[in-house]
């Protein structure tokens, strides 16, 4: 086993892991089951975590390789039980159905917010495209994220 | 737990008995020495922690080395190993790199999500035939540089000649020659889906002086083979102007002499159609950007 230290949504926490465990295994033994199981090989999104400030997908993370970094999952956008801007936007335009990839889009929208605080429809598109969903068509979370994108702008104002 | 079924089978990660992350090159290299062929090199991780052979039990990791930054050198801009391909996307110094050809293909690459894990060193010395990276960058003249005890560069193409730089050694940058005004550089990548692996992707390069190509490289890649240079269709370019005829006679010439091969993806002879298509569109765009520029 090896000994690591995370910063998980804003808290330190030390961890024993095996070498071969992914980011996305220590997440959800740990509870924090936001972060989905999907296909365990890149392709689909569900368990897209922030790690240091960008997304990625935990399943093809090495849990050992996160040693020393943060990671923010969906538990962490809410505070203090308020929604954040994105959740409150996805549930705001419908963009939720079965929810199993919610909260995946939510941190891919998190990471281009940061980045990049208007994009436009193809942007989004862009930063979407490893975030799979089965139950829609796409147009709900586009319009998620722009109507995020607004909230967060009038919430910096 | 821990068993995945992928497109490559079972792959299994319970076997990793050691990850390591070494803080300086001749301590990786020793640690690889030591362990043979139970050993792995982790960059990003992505295409490890995938398609990890059952045998391996050290995983080596790379990314402690601090080779991670992009710089502008004399020569060109070098980027090194642990940089993500979203780090390479979204390089200013890169991104003037002919027009731009370096994030127009990197935004080719998967997801967003699989580049800010995946990096330039993983994606070179996996060597993967499909790459979108390898075939840009053999028609850019990128060279590696390799660490096997000391260091040494060489040209990209060379790295691929051989192979024996990639066993053995650790690459620890590439570096992309400064453009002249004159380079043009266009790509196109054929795929089922704009996350999906290519069917077939093709790279052109061309100086242009005088409304003639003075210098040209092209190559194909996912042909399934590793990408490679064109050299039947470079020699039928060099020194014309990129009129619709000769670029129609030398997408023909890529259509003939291109070596493809079928696999589950596509025939040899969807792909021959491919590399006619590709080559054909990449020198049309240079045309237009010649054009444009009249």
């Amino acid at each position: 086993m090896i000994n690591i230290t995370l910063t998980i949504n804003g808290e330190k926490r030390q961890f024993a892991v095996s070498p071969g465990e992914t980011l996305l295994e220590l997440l959800r033994r740990e509870g924090y089951k936001s972060v989905k199981k999907g296909c365990e090989s890149g392709d689909c999104g569900a368990c897209t975590v922030v790690l240091n400030g960008r997304a990625v997908t935990s399943c093809i993370v090495f849990a050992a390789k996160a040693d020393g970094g943060t990671v923010l999952t969906a538990e962490g956008l809410e505070s203090g039980g308020v929604l954040h801007p994105i959740q409150e936007a996805f549930l705001e335009e419908g963009a939720v159905q079965c929810g199993y990839c919610t909260p995946g889009m939510e941190m891919a929208t998190y990471d281009l917010l940061s980045h990049n605080p208007d994009p436009s429809a193809q942007e989004i598109k862009e930063a979407l495209s490893g975030n799979l969903c089965r139950c829609t068509g796409y147009v709900k979370q586009v319009k998620a994220v722009k109507t995020a994108a607004k909230k967060l702008t009038k919430e910096a104002k | 737990m821990r068993q995945v079924r992928s497109k490559e089978g079972i792959v299994s990660r319970s076997q990793v008995t050691n990850y390591v992350r070494p803080s300086t090159p001749d301590e990786a290299l020793a640690l690889l020495r030591k362990s043979g062929k139970s050993a792995r090199y982790v960059a990003g991780g992505a295409d490890v922690a995938r398609t990890l052979p059952s045998d391996v039990t050290t995983l080596i990791d790379l990314c402690a080395l601090k080779l991670s930054s992009i710089e502008e050198g004399p020569e060109g801009i070098v980027i090194n190993a642990t940089a993500t391909l979203n780090e390479v996307l979204e390089n200013e110094s890169l991104a003037r790199v002919c027009d731009g050809i370096i994030p127009e293909m990197m935004r080719k690459v998967g997801s967003p999500l699989l580049r800010n894990l995946a990096t330039i060193g993983g994606a070179l010395a996996s060597a993967h035939s499909w790459s979108d990276v390898i075939p840009l960058f053999l028609v850019l003249d990128a060279k590696v540089t390799l660490f096997d005890g000391e260091s040494r560069t060489l040209d990209l193409s060379d790295l691929y000649a051989s192979r024996e730089g990639l066993v053995d050694s650790i690459l620890t940058s590439v570096m992309i020659p400064a453009s002249r005004a004159g380079d043009y550089a266009t790509f196109h990548k054929f795929s089922r889906t704009g996350c999906d692996i290519a069917l077939l992707n093709c790279a052109c390069y061309a100086h242009v002086d005088g409304g003639r190509c003075t210098e040209v490289r092209i190559a194909a890649g996912g042909t399934p083979r590793l990408a490679a240079r064109l050299p039947h269709v470079e020699e039928a370019l060099r020194g014309e102007g990129l009129s619709d005829e000769t670029i129609e006679k030398v997408a023909h010439i890529a259509q003939d002499t291109a070596q493809t091969a079928d696999d589950r993806r596509a025939s040899g002879e969807y792909r021959k159609q491919l590399v006619y298509a590709g080559v054909k569109r990449c020198l049309r765009e240079i045309a237009e950007k010649l054009e444009g520029e009249r």
